[in-house]
């Protein structure tokens, strides 16, 4: 069952009076409980292609059906409303209220949020479960600049679920990361991933994208090809391997 | 290369750096027009009055003809007179005057006609120059003649004597150091000098009302008073240069508000310069810190940043510099239009205010950019990237709170950066405080709290100055109490008993400890004494016995149970002071006479209103109706309810709601200021979480709301804080004045309505209204903008 579909979607911009067409009639549909990896070189229009589907971004033409909506046609306090209670979001830069401590950061979705009625205590336990499911329960009362990058970007993962969306959408997650909490934070997102959660994931890392069971490849606005990663018999070495090779032939 | 950075770094934070700019604009104007204004005023009176050639003594007399001495017989004989001018004058009433449709023109006081020409004392138009000509059948006049009849430059007016029916073109206004005071505020014309003489030849009908002013320069006050007392049996006003300064004294507080205002503005500026240049210097330093890894001398970076401030600062001051002027013109409008104010010194201190804010500017640069030195690059970047600190930042619990997430977030801002925002609370606290202490003020002299100071408090209070004119003549007392009797009876008959009185004022000849003395009595006439308020001591209760205030105990050097001779006209009658009263009158220069003293209203100079004292103690709606009821029957007579005619007598409460209101405005465009420039710069900070928190799902309207609450907060803190100080405040501030005129002790009419709901809900919804408008900028930052933040 799709979860999200894009119907010849457009992207321009005009940069000095010059028409930059970054996304060129993209089609794809993403399956509920999917993992999908968009990989591509620097402009190609990966991280767009992630804003224009996810609704954070406008689209010049084309369709986003999401829910059995075009989200292009809605108004922008439905487009937060949908962000808010539907839609998660981690990026490369871990982004936070500097004001709060780690916990609060992760509730205050929570709070804003009138999808579910649950006390706010009952969010504050949704909110510790998660930082304790994602190893940070020791950093909650922690500002964000007493903990490590690793534990930021766990952070970043507990706020984008604590509404339980349908879809997460991550833009480079690892990118700023060693490669430890790289791993880390991979492992996370792969268990949410395995417990139902929708995931799409912008990446220049092979060793990340081999853990997507789907990989598009996008070269000047248009997805150029497609890898899908979802053999069990093979481990992850050999699924980076595979990767690789496509990559490769795709002109990564 | 230095110079490329530079140009880049100018083009590219383009908010900030405008941002930057406009407050060194308004620093500059700030602080240049308000050095300039602080030394005007603390000229004030004294330069106006050594431009106008006031001297340090000042006398009118009236009366002329035969057996009659002038100034010019008496005054070289008094030794200790060093020069002196005069000023001959016709001293009329109301009906002298009419517009020439025929109706009736509006003032209170006497009328003086005189020619320009010839005067002695040096006359002003609007620009400051000294005025000299009026041409034949034009005239110019008081300031506040010309605006309470709303004359305009062409209008007629038509002066009227017993064969001359002179018809006048207005030419403007001038200014007049003797009468442009608040308090003393006398009506003068003056006319051309064939146009007076014609008036003076053929429209007097009696000598008495040709009189003259004389400007005596001297060094000892005291034996010119002395001896003009006595060689001077028409003498109607004799003042020190002092009390006539004294009576500018409301002036000079809103020249001195003025002043306070441009002292507060300067600390604004400089409060929010020094805000604003740690904060733009705390988002280079993710770029100090590159500088710095690549090798950079700190020096070069710290000159670096230098240069830019000093560019801006220089543009800055220059236009704030121009600007200055006008802006100096605008606080000082409402003191020049009566007074001439200079300092001699021309641009010179809005050249210092300028640089000062240039050198400010480069000062808080310098201590900003302290990091440079201090910091190693690894330091700088980080300090720049995540805004790394080492001390704990949320003060609040999200999880503890009851609030919304938006208010939680607000709140936890405003105790996490407090020194940002005591900052702008501070400013706000002190605007505030301003208009309150006014509204203090105002409300004081818009109750009756006053009254006693002036007279008896009554129900009703008339002037018919006509009328009191006409019983200023041998037998005058026996006609006062005819027409006291008639308007009684007549009260009667229109079902409103009442008693009518009225208090008059004499110039006596008063003895203590061997010094004589010109002093201000009063004395009621039809009155009894027990009407009176006295702070201390017992009621004069005969001829014997006297009443002065502390004014006058100071200037006689007597006291309750002294001994003090009094001639109320009929020769020297030893009295005893037995009580102090607080008189506004004369500045507070007056001693108050037993009911039953001989004086003759020949020697009567001045008169309070009369006063009605209705018998049934009528209720508030009952007293308005028989206010109308007499406005009718005293022929469209001016008739005031207490409070009325306190702030009648007291003449600047028009004036002072003025300034209440700029300074309620000022405080508006203060806060508009403050609350633009801080928020762009806090918008410009927190772009990243403006767009993390859409890109959460945050609405724009939630994120206004975020932003709006924040200076709503700390407005909230400023209001409740100037309110509280307001009280303290107003009786520190403006006692000391009231004191100045005669009030020793003062009670402030304190509305709770006004200084805690009423103006500072006026003061936070601007500062809400403000906040959001700016905060609308928020709406262009979008969730996607994460992607490009830096």
């Amino acid at each position: 069952m799709n979860i999200i579909e894009a119907k010849n979607l457009c992207k321009t911009y005009i940069v000095d009076k010059r028409q930059n067409n970054v996304l060129r009639n993209v089609n794809l549909r993403v399956e509920k409980g999917e993992m999908v990896g968009i990989m591509g070189p620097s402009g190609s229009g990966k991280s767009t292609l992630l804003y224009c589907i996810s609704g954070m971004d406008k689209i010049t033409s084309g369709e986003v059906i999401f829910d059995g909506k075009d989200i292009s046609k809605l108004s922008k306090n439905e487009l937060s409303e949908l962000r808010l209670n539907k839609m998660g979001f981690i990026f490369q830069q871990m982004f936070m209220m500097k004001n709060l401590s780690i916990l609060d950061n992760v509730l205050l979705p929570a709070i804003e949020s009138k999808k579910e009625s649950l006390s706010r205590k009952e969010k504050l336990l949704k909110a510790e479960f998660l930082m304790r499911k994602l190893g940070i329960i020791e950093v909650a009362d922690n500002d964000i600049n007493e903990v490590s990058g690793g534990q930021l970007q766990r952070a970043c993962i507990a706020r984008s679920m604590i509404n339980n969306p349908d879809i997460l959408f991550a833009d480079e997650p690892t990118g700023a990361l060693n490669r430890q909490s790289s791993k880390e934070v991979m492992d996370e997102l792969c268990k949410l991933n395995e417990e139902g959660t929708t995931i799409m994931m912008v990446t220049h890392d092979a060793k990340v994208a081999a853990r997507c069971s789907r990989v598009l490849y996008i070269v000047d606005g248009q997805i150029a090809g497609e890898f899908k990663n979802n053999d069990p018999a093979l481990d992850q070495k050999e699924r980076e391997r595979a990767l690789n090779t496509w990559l490769m032939d795709m002109g990564w | 290369m230095f110079l490329r950075i530079l140009k880049k770094d100018i083009k590219r934070k383009k908010t900030m750096n405008i941002i930057m700019l406009v407050f060194i604009i308004l620093a500059s104007m700030f602080v240049a027009s308000g050095l300039n204004n602080v030394i005007t005023i603390a000229n004030g009176t004294d330069y106006f009055f050594d431009q106008a050639r006031l001297g340090d003594y000042i006398a009118a007399r009236k009366g002329s003809g035969e057996g009659v001495a002038t100034f010019d017989e008496i005054l070289p004989t008094i030794g200790e007179i060093k020069s002196y001018r005069l000023d001959e004058v016709i001293f009329s009433t109301k009906d002298t005057l009419e517009k020439e449709d025929g109706s009736e023109l509006d003032f209170d006081n006497t009328l003086m006609i005189q020619s320009l020409e010839d005067s002695g004392l040096n006359y002003f138009y609007v620009n400051d120059k000294v005025a000299t000509v009026v041409p034949e059948g034009h005239f110019y006049c008081s300031y506040r003649f010309a605006k309470n009849n709303n004359l305009k430059t062409g209008d007629k007016i038509v002066v009227k004597g017993n064969d001359v029916r002179l018809s006048l073109t207005f030419d403007g206004t001038l200014k007049d150091a003797l009468f442009g005071s608040d308090m003393l505020n006398n009506v003068r014309l003056f006319l051309s000098k064939a146009d007076f003489e014609n008036y003076r030849d053929n429209g007097v009908s009696s000598a008495g009302m040709i009189g003259e002013f004389a400007y005596i320069d001297t060094d000892d006050v005291g034996a010119v008073d002395v001896a003009l007392t006595e060689k001077c049996p028409t003498l109607m006003l004799n003042r020190p240069r002092s009390t006539i300064k004294a009576a500018y004294f409301m002036n000079m507080v809103l020249a001195f508000i003025t002043l306070i205002l441009s002292v507060c503005l300067i600390i604004v500026s400089f409060v929010i310069l020094r805000f604003t240049i740690t904060f733009t210097i705390t988002e280079e330093y993710r770029e100090i810190g590159v500088m710095k890894a690549i090798g950079i001398r700190d020096i070069k970076i710290k000159s670096l940043y230098l240069t830019k401030y000093l560019v801006i600062s220089v543009l800055g001051s220059l236009i704030g510099f121009a600007l200055s002027f006008p802006f100096s013109k605008l606080l000082l409008d409402s003191v020049t239009k009566t007074m001439v104010l200079g300092n001699g010194l021309g641009l010179i201190p809005n050249i210092i205010g300028s640089l000062l804010v240039v050198l400010s500017i480069l000062g808080f640069a310098y201590l900003a950019t302290g990091v440079v030195k201090k910091a190693t690059p690894v330091d700088a970047i980080r300090k720049g990237q995540t805004g790394e600190r080492f001390k704990k930042k949320s003060k609040l619990k999200l999880s503890k709170s009851k609030t919304n997430s938006v208010t939680f977030m607000a709140v936890n801002d405003v105790l996490s950066n407090k020194k940002k925002y005591i900052t702008v609370a501070a400013i706000f606290a002190l605007c505030a405080s301003f208009v309150l202490v006014m509204t203090n003020t105002v409300n004081t002299m818009k109750s009756d709290r006053l009254i006693d100071s002036f007279s008896a408090r009554s129900d009703l209070y008339y002037s018919d100055q006509d009328k009191q004119m006409s019983f200023m003549h041998e037998g005058g007392n026996e006609e006062l109490q005819e027409y006291v009797t008639k308007v009684e009876s007549d009260l009667d008959a229109m079902g409103m008993p009442g008693h009518v009185f009225v208090d008059a004022q004499y110039i006596l000849k008063v003895t203590s400890n061997d010094n004589e003395y010109s002093v201000s009595c009063q004395q009621g006439i039809g009155s009894t004494i027990d009407m009176y308020v006295f702070t201390q001591g017992t009621a004069p209760q005969n001829m014997y016995e006297i009443a002065i205030t502390p004014t006058v105990s100071k200037k006689i050097n007597a006291h309750i149970g002294d001994t003090v001779t009094v001639d109320y006209g009929t020769g020297p009658v030893q009295t005893t002071v037995t009580a102090y009263f607080q008189s506004m009158n004369w500045m507070g220069e007056v001693i108050r006479i037993h009911e039953t003293a001989p004086t003759n209203l020949k020697n009567c100079t001045s008169w309070m209103a009369f006063q009605i004292n209705f018998n049934d103690h009528p209720s508030s709606s009952v007293l308005r109706q028989r206010k109308q009821k007499l406005i009718e029957y005293f022929g469209d007579k001016e008739v005031q309810f207490a409070w009325e005619y306190q702030a009648d007598c007291i003449g600047v409460v028009p004036t002072m709601e003025t300034v209440q209101m700029l300074l309620l405005a000022i405080t508006i465009v203060v806060i508009t200021l403050v609350v633009v420039l801080m928020e762009r710069s806090f918008i410009s900070d927190e772009k990243n979480e403006i767009a993390i928190l859409k890109a959460v799902g945050f609405k724009d309207r939630r994120v206004i709301l975020y932003h709006m609450i924040r200076f709503g907060l700390a407005t909230l803190v400023a209001v409740i804080f100037a309110g509280a100080i307001s009280i303290p405040l107003t009786y520190l501030t403006i006692g000391p004045i009231f004191q100045s005129m005669g009030m020793t002790t003062m009670t402030f009419a304190i509305n709770p309505l006004s200084i805690f709901v009423v103006y500072p809900l006026i003061i936070l919804a601007a500062t809400l209204l403000v906040a959001f408008v700016t905060s609308l900028i928020t709406k262009t930052i979008k969730s996607s903008d994460t992607a490009s933040i830096e």
